[in-house]
C-alpha cells in the first residue's frame, strides 16, 4: 500500500509538498522530543493544526476533574498532550470552492474527524477531533486539490475573505474576487508576514452599504471604487484598517479613501512590516494591529506604513495578476433563463423568499443552502458537489453567515434544483434570518469558550424554525440577526447582531451558572457599520423567554417602519437594561437545577475546563523558524549521505548553513533575499569580522572556526563533490547550526536584561528599535 | 496482506417514533462518568441539528459511537480511528464487539425508555480509508474472505446477504442482512 505521499506526488504543488514534508518531519523531531513545545505549538498552528477543548488532559465530568489517561506523556504544545483531538482549520480563500475541493473535504472529513464540516464565521471549514499524526496526510490530500492549510491559525494572516456574492453582486462597484485572491496568495507565506505578534485579517467589499465583507470588523479592509483620474476611468479601493472585534471591539478607521488597485499588495506588505516590527509582542491582549494603531495614532502609524512602501523592494507579483483581472470571469454550467412562477410549490415560494438572490446577470441566481449552525455532513457535502457540477460548475462558495452559496444557478432550474436539494436534507429556508443563527463552537469545543454558544443556539435555531413553519413569526422579527460567541473573544460576530450574546458565568448562591451577556442594536450592514451596546447578563436557560420578551416589546411599541437597531437607540439603555433585568434572577438550586448546567450538556456548570487559548499563538521569532529549517535540512543532507546521493548531501549541508546564516542576518536586515552571495557577505560582515560570532560571551559553539566553515563552502563554489567531503560538510554545518543557535540565545538573553532597564513610557518606536 | 484500522461497524435499529434524540446526551455524558464502555470516552458531541446526520456522539479516543441517522436510518455506530493489531477478520470481531455493546447499554439504559431497539440482523459495514481500501471491486475482493470469516462468527453459520455501495465517490460499504434476529448479547458473546 502507498502512502498519501507517495500516491499524491505529482498532484501536490512542489512547494506545498514539501512544506508538508518538513511539517511531517518537525513532528517527528517532537516525538523524539528534539523541539521544545512552544516552538512545535506555534509551528502546528501555523498548518491550522489548533488545540481543542480538554486537550491538557483534563476534564470536568460533572462529578469532579478527571485526567484523562492518553496513551502518553508526550505534549504537542504547552500544557497540550500529543494524543488529545484537536482541530483543523482550513483556509478558503474568499470562501471558493468547487465540486472536487467539496468531495476531497468530504472525505477528510469522514476519515480524520466526525463527519461534519464546519463553515466558519470567516470562510473557513474545520474539522474536529483530529488527531495530530492524521494532519500531514490530510494536509496533502487537501494540497491535491489546491488547499493550503498554512497561516490558518498562529501568528499570520488568516484566510482573506471577501462577500459570497462577488461578481454577482447587483450593487458592487466590481468584482473584488481576483484581488482577494491575489491578496491571499502574496501574503501567505510572504517573508513580511512571518514575524507578526499577532494574527492579521484582511477581508475584501464589493460595496459599502452591504454585510457581506464586513470589513469595518477587519485589520485590514478593502471596498472596491471607482473614480475618474485625469479622465480616465481607475479601479481601486477605499482602504480601512485597524478594525477588530475581540473583547474590546474597535472600528476600522479609513486609511486611504482611493488607493489604487496596482497599490494593494504593496500596501498590506507595508502594513505588516511595520506591524510586525511595532506591534506589542509579550502582552497578548494588546498585540492586535488596533492597539498598536491606537497608540501611535492613525497619522502616525499611516506615515510609517507609506515610508515603508517606499523603500520595499519592487516586487513584479504586485501588478502580474492585474493582467488576469480583466480576463477573470466564472463560467457558469448552464445558459441563462427564466423561471416560470406560475404555480410554483408554496414549499419553493418560500425556500426562494429567503435563499435566492436575484444576480446583476440577468437569467441566473445566487442559491444559499442554509447550514444549521453552519454544519454539513460528509455524505451531504458529496452529495452537494454533485448537485454543483451539474447546476453551477466551479461556482461555490462559504460565506460568513456560516452558510454555502451556489452562484450561477440558470433560473429554471430553481424548482429542479430545490428538489434535489430536499432530497440532501438541505433545503432549509430562513438564510440571513432570526432563525439562521449564527455561532462559534464555545464550549463544546473550543478551550476559552464560557458558555454553550452551539447549544443555545441549537435551541433556539429549532424553536424559531417551528415556529416558522406555523406562521408565527413576524417579518420584521424575522428579520432580526441573533448571534453568538461562547466567551468575549467574538467569534460568533455577535457585535453585530441586532442581538447578540457572550457567555459568562455568574456565581449564585456558591453555584455557578451559565450566563450570556446580551448585546443589543449591532448592525450587519454596512459592513459591519456598528457595535451593539453591551446591556446586562441572562442565565443561559433563560434566554429564549427573553429573546420572545424583547421582540414582542420591538412589536408592539416600534415606530412604523422603524428598524431594531432605532428602535434600540430609541428606548435607550436604561429601558434596555429594565428588560434584561426582568429575567437575569437565578431561582436556588434546590428550587430548580436546570439552571445550573448549560443548553445540551447536563454536567453541572463549571469554568474549570477553560484553559489557555491557542487563539494568539505562541510569539516564536522568525529566527526560530529559520533554525529549525535549517536543522531539518541538515537532516535531510543526512538521509542524502545514506543513500550515497553525495553531491546531494553537499548541497543540502550548505543550504542548511545558509538557512541559518540567512535567519541571523534577518535580525538585523529584513530584506535580504535570497541571494547566498548576499547572504555570506552580509554574515561575514555584520557577524564575522565584527568578531560578534567569535566572541568568548557569545557561548562555546560560537568560534570563529565555525563561521568559517560557512564562509569556506561558499568560496569553494566549484568543488568536486566526494562522499568524504559530504560527510564532513554536513557534521561542519551541525556544529554551524548549534553556533548560531548559541548566539542567538546570548543575544535574546542581552536584550531581555536590555529591555528590563528600559523605563516604562519610553515612546514604543524608540523601545522596538 | 490488506491493512485496515479505520473502518467502522453499524448495526440498525428499529424505528422508534417521536424519540428525541436529545435525550442520549445525559447517558452519554454518565457513560463518561462511570467509564461504562472499555474506550478513553473524552467527550459528547451533539449533531441533532443536522438532519439525517450523526446524531449525538459519544467522542473516544480509539474511536467514536454514534446513535447515527444518516440516511434516515437510525444505528448504533462504532468506528475505529486508531491503529488496530491483529488480523482482519479480528479486527472486525472487536469494532463489532465495541458497536454491541453500547447498543446494548442504549437497549436496557432506562432514560432512554427502550426507544432504542437494535435488532442485530441488519448491519453496514464501513471502510474509512480511501488509501488502505479504496471503493473498487479489487479491494473488495481482497476485504471479502476476512469480512465473510467474521460475518460466519457473527451469525453463527447462519446465511446472510452482501449488498455492496455502488458509488465510487462513497467508502467502501456493505449491507449484511442476516435471515433472523439475534439477541445482541448473543452476538456480543460470539465476537468476544
Amino acid at each position: 500500500m502507498a502512502s498519501w505521499r507517495e500516491h499524491l506526488a505529482e498532484q501536490m504543488p512542489a512547494e506545498l509538498a514539501r512544506e508538508i514534508d518538513v511539517y511531517e518531519g518537525q513532528l517527528e523531531l517532537k516525538k523524539q522530543g528534539k523541539i521544545e513545545d512552544k516552538l512545535f505549538g506555534e509551528a502546528r498552528l501555523r498548518r491550522g493544526a489548533y488545540g481543542q477543548r480538554y486537550d491538557n488532559g483534563q476534564r470536568h465530568d460533572g462529578i469532579s476533574h478527571r485526567s484523562l489517561p492518553f496513551p502518553t506523556a508526550a505534549t504537542k504544545g504547552t500544557e497540550t498532550v500529543w494524543d488529545a483531538p484537536g482541530m483543523q482549520r482550513i483556509k478558503i480563500p474568499f470562501g471558493g470552492l468547487n465540486p472536487q475541493q467539496m468531495e476531497l473535504l468530504a472525505d477528510v472529513a469522514e476519515e480524520y474527524s466526525d463527519a461534519i464540516c464546519h463553515i466558519t464565521t470567516r470562510q473557513d471549514v474545520q474539522l474536529h477531533y483530529v488527531h495530530i499524526e492524521d494532519t500531514p496526510d490530510l494536509m496533502r490530500r487537501l494540497a491535491a486539490v489546491g488547499i493550503t492549510t498554512r497561516e490558518a491559525c498562529g501568528n499570520s494572516v488568516r484566510n482573506v475573505t471577501a462577500c459570497s456574492i462577488a461578481g454577482v453582486c447587483r450593487c458592487e462597484a466590481f468584482d473584488t474576487t481576483p484581488y482577494a485572491k491575489a491578496m491571499a496568495y502574496h501574503l501567505l507565506g510572504h517573508p513580511d508576514t512571518q514575524d507578526m505578534g499577532r494574527k492579521f485579517k484582511v477581508a475584501f467589499s464589493g460595496c459599502n452599504t452591504s454585510s457581506c465583507g464586513l470589513t469595518n470588523i477587519h485589520d485590514l479592509g478593502f471596498i472596491a471604487k471607482t473614480w475618474q483620474s485625469n479622465g480616465i476611468p481607475r479601479r481601486g479601493f477605499q482602504v480601512t484598517i485597524g478594525g477588530g472585534l475581540g473583547a474590546v471591539p474597535y472600528d476600522a478607521q479609513l486609511f486611504d479613501a482611493t488607493v489604487p488597485e496596482e497599490e494593494i499588495l504593496p500596501l498590506a506588505q507595508a502594513t505588516c512590516r511595520v506591524f510586525a516590527r511595532l506591534g506589542e509582542k509579550r502582552n497578548r491582549g494588546r498585540a492586535r494591529l488596533k492597539f498598536l494603531i491606537e497608540k501611535l495614532g492613525l497619522e502616525e502609524f499611516r506615515r510609517l506604513v507609506l515610508e515603508e512602501r517606499k523603500i520595499l523592494p519592487p516586487d513584479p507579483r504586485w501588478t502580474d495578476y492585474l493582467k488576469d483581472v480583466e480576463r477573470y470571469h466564472e463560467r457558469p454550467a448552464k445558459p441563462s433563463s427564466s423561471l416560470n412562477r406560475a404555480n410554483l410549490d408554496p414549499k419553493l415560494e418560500a425556500w426562494r423568499a429567503t435563499n435566492v438572490y436575484q444576480q446583476r446577470q440577468a437569467g441566473y441566481v445566487v442559491a444559499t443552502i442554509t447550514l444549521p449552525l453552519g454544519d454539513i455532513t460528509s455524505w451531504q457535502l458529496r452529495q452537494l458537489a454533485n448537485v454543483a457540477r451539474r447546476y453551477v460548475g466551479d461556482n461555490v462558495r462559504t460565506t460568513v453567515e456560516q452558510n454555502l452559496v451556489l452562484r450561477w444557478v440558470s433560473e429554471a432550474d430553481v424548482p429542479e434544483l430545490f428538489t434535489e436539494l430536499e432530497r440532501l436534507d438541505l433545503a432549509l429556508g430562513g438564510a440571513g434570518k432570526i432563525e439562521d443563527v449564527v455561532s462559534c463552537p464555545g464550549t463544546d469545543t473550543c478551550k476559552l469558550g464560557i458558555a454553550a454558544s452551539r447549544g443555545l443556539a441549537a435551541e433556539l435555531h429549532e424553536q424559531f424554525v417551528e415556529r416558522q413553519k406555523q406562521g408565527a413569526i413576524d417579518p420584521a422579527v424575522r428579520d432580526l440577526h441573533i448571534k453568538m460567541s461562547g466567551c468575549f473573544n467574538s467569534c460568533g460576530q455577535h457585535h453585530l447582531a441586532d442581538i447578540g450574546f457572550y457567555g459568562v458565568s455568574r456565581k449564585v448562591g456558591g453555584a455557578t451558572v451559565p450566563h450570556f451577556r446580551v448585546l443589543m442594536g449591532g448592525e450587519w450592514e454596512n459592513n459591519g457599520a456598528t457595535y451593539g451596546l453591551t446591556i446586562g447578563a441572562v442565565p443561559s436557560k433563560r434566554i429564549p423567554e427573553f429573546i420572545d420578551h424583547v421582540t414582542q416589546s420591538y412589536l408592539s411599541q416600534r415606530h412604523p417602519g422603524e428598524r431594531f437597531k432605532d428602535f434600540v437607540g430609541r428606548i435607550g439603555k436604561k429601558a434596555l437594561k429594565e428588560m434584561v433585568d426582568a429575567f437575569s434572577s437565578v431561582p436556588s438550586y434546590a428550587l430548580d437545577r436546570t439552571l445550573y448546567s448549560d443548553w445540551r450538556d447536563p454536567r453541572e456548570f463549571t469554568i474549570s475546563d477553560i484553559t489557555t487559548g491557542e487563539c494568539a499563538g505562541e510569539v516564536v521569532p522568525q529566527i526560530e523558524f529559520d533554525l529549525q529549517a535549517a536543522e531539518q535540512r541538515n537532516f535531510e543532507a543526512q538521509v542524502y549521505l545514506e543513500q550515497n546521493e553525495t553531491q546531494k548531501a553537499d548541497e543540502a549541508a550548505y543550504q542548511s548553513m545558509l538557512i541559518a546564516a540567512k535567519g541571523l542576518v534577518r535580525t538585523q536586515l529584513w530584506d535580504l533575499g535570497d541571494d547566498p552571495d548576499r547572504i555570506v557577505a552580509e554574515f561575514k560582515t555584520r557577524f564575522y569580522d565584527t568578531q560578534l560570532f567569535q566572541s568568548p560571551e557569545a557561548g562555546q559553539y560560537a568560534g570563529g572556526k565555525f563561521a568559517l566553515f560557512l564562509l569556506n563552502r561558499h568560496a569553494d563554489s566549484g568543488r568536486a563533490f566526494t562522499p568524504e567531503k559530504a560527510r564532513h560538510l554536513v557534521e561542519e554545518a551541525q556544529l554551524f547550526i548549534e553556533a548560531v543557535y548559541a548566539y542567538y540565545q546570548r543575544m535574546s538573553e542581552q536584550q531581555a536584561k536590555a529591555r528590563a532597564k528600559v523605563k516604562p513610557g519610553t515612546p514604543v518606536a524608540e523601545a522596538a528599535v | 496482506m490488506m491493512d485496515l484500522s479505520k473502518f467502522g461497524i453499524k448495526f440498525f435499529a428499529a424505528d422508534a417514533d417521536g424519540f428525541d434524540i436529545l435525550k442520549l446526551i445525559p447517558v452519554y455524558h454518565r457513560w463518561i462518568q462511570q467509564g461504562a464502555l472499555q474506550d478513553l470516552l473524552i467527550d459528547v458531541a451533539d449533531y441533532s441539528h443536522v438532519p439525517a446526520g450523526p446524531g449525538v456522539m459519544l467522542i473516544a479516543h480509539e474511536g467514536n459511537y454514534a446513535l447515527d441517522e444518516t440516511g434516515h436510518e437510525r444505528g448504533v455506530v462504532y468506528y475505529s480511528k486508531r491503529r488496530l493489531s491483529g488480523g482482519l477478520s479480528d479486527r472486525f470481531c472487536l469494532v463489532a464487539s465495541k458497536a454491541l455493546r453500547a447498543a446494548q447499554l442504549m437497549s436496557e439504559d432506562a432514560e432512554l425508555d427502550g426507544a432504542v431497539n437494535v435488532l442485530g440482523d441488519h448491519l453496514e459495514f464501513f471502510a474509512n480509508d480511501r488509501l488502505a481500501v479504496p471503493n473498487t471491486d479489487a479491494a473488495y475482493a481482497e476485504l471479502e474472505p476476512a469480512l465473510k470469516t467474521f460475518l460466519d462468527k457473527l451469525y453463527a453459520g447462519a446465511p446472510y446477504t452482501l449488498t455492496r455501495e455502488t458509488d465510487a465517490k462513497e467508502r467502501l460499504s456493505v449491507r449484511v442482512k442476516a435471515a433472523s434476529p439475534a439477541p445482541l448479547e448473543t452476538l456480543f458473546e460470539r465476537v468476544t
